[in-house]
């Protein structure tokens, strides 16, 4: 899929890779190429200033870990799940609309 | 030259330094540790795409603070003028002069911040959902609300001035003096948050937008695109607002004059700050 077309879809994918447990850069960028088979491969660098804007605007926090290797480690705030929640209905009513329309 | 050393020189172009830099570097270095054929893209790109980011939740924010901060100081300054006035009526000052700064400070200072306040709380909360916004917009937004502020603490000043005359009651004195000198620490607690997104701001291109970006469908269409006959139609609005005030009170002559008077202020605050500020676009 072209980088292009994930414009502004970025946001959710990323509070959807952190849901289940908070990770660090490389492990978000991994995660998204994971979970979506391969067809996500977004620039790589394009995550780091997302994730920063969404921890700026109150929906993730971050820390650095303790490990062999300082690592910057985010998670999901209580405000993350809820726009992850809004944004799962957003894209569940646009997905439907589109699918009505092509099918 | 390594890639984090290049890229470390183009956030300090693009306005990111200290800690954010730091830890910035430190991400990328351990995403390369990782994978050191990583896509990064080239490091300028990536400094101002972190600008852009970056410094379009500084601008909003710094809009939203600049904003509350003037809502909670304007009920302060609301219940603080509303107990004085009674007081600085009654007693004349002994220093006329400070009492003549004092009431310029407070009354202008605070039209002034109203006015700021208001748009950039309205311009941050019509770009709520904006990923970027070019940084001519960003350097409107830091301006609203640091003309805002500005104005609101030099407003709670003027209220400060007018308070310190003798032979006035201690209570109201001091509820005045109080009240002041709450709204003041209101508005300092938003100053580091407009100072740190006029330290960054987005690099992208793009217009700063006017008084139409802002109000959008509340201008009649008769006024769009034109901001001297928009701001033409705002003063004789509020002139007639003041003058059927000044008639409900049963001082028409006093009510038609000070609706005329700020009729005027309206419109010499719109050609002296207008585009200053962002009202319009020339």
């Amino acid at each position: 899929m072209r980088a292009e077309a994930l414009k502004g879809h970025l946001d959710p994918l990323i509070l959807a890779v952190l849901e289940p447990a908070p990770l660090h850069g490389y492990a978000i960028i991994e995660q998204l190429k994971q979970r979506s088979g391969g067809s996500l491969s977004l620039p790589e660098g394009t995550v780091y200033p997302a994730l920063h804007r969404l921890e700026a605007g109150g929906f993730l926090s971050s820390a650095w870990s303790d490990g062999n290797r300082r690592r910057r480690v985010y998670r999901l705030t209580r405000a993350g799940r809820r726009e992850l929640g809004a944004r799962r209905g957003e894209w569940q009513s646009f997905a439907a609309a589109i699918e009505a329309v092509l099918a | 030259m390594s890639f984090c050393e290049w890229l470390a020189r183009e956030l300090g172009r693009v306005g990111i330094a200290g800690s954010t830099r730091r830890r910035i570097v430190a991400e990328i270095e351990d995403h390369l540790a990782c994978d050191p054929e990583a896509q990064l893209g080239e490091p300028a790109a990536l400094a101002r795409q972190f600008a852009d980011e970056l410094g379009t939740v500084r601008a909003r924010r710094a809009g939203f603070a600049a904003f509350a901060a003037l809502a909670i100081a304007g009920l302060l300054y609301g219940a603080a003028f509303l107990v004085g006035v009674q007081g600085f009526a009654r007693h004349r000052s002994s220093l006329p002069a400070l009492a003549l700064i004092g009431g310029v400070l407070a009354i202008v200072g605070a039209q002034v911040a109203f006015v700021a306040g208001a748009l950039a709380g309205l311009r941050a909360f019509r770009r709520r959902r904006s990923l970027v916004v070019p940084r001519a917009e960003a350097v409107i937004l830091g301006r609203r609300a640091t003309v805002g502020l500005v104005s609101g603490l030099a407003a709670m000043a003027g209220l400060g001035l007018l308070a310190y005359r003798n032979g006035m009651p201690t209570s109201e004195n001091t509820f005045v003096v109080v009240a002041a000198s709450a709204g003041a620490v209101a508005l300092l607690i938003a100053v580091p948050i407009m100072v740190s997104a006029l330290r960054l701001r987005p690099v992208g291109d793009g217009e700063p937008g006017d008084v139409f970006d802002d109000l959008g469908a509340l201008v009649p269409p008769a006024l769009r695109g034109r901001p001297w006959r928009f701001a033409l139609a705002v003063a004789v609005v509020l002139a007639v607002v003041i003058a059927v005030a000044g008639i409900v009170q049963q001082d028409p002559y006093d009510g038609a004059a000070r609706g005329i008077a700020d009729a005027l202020a309206c419109l010499g605050g719109f050609a002296l700050l207008g585009r200053y500020l962002g009202l319009r676009r020339s």
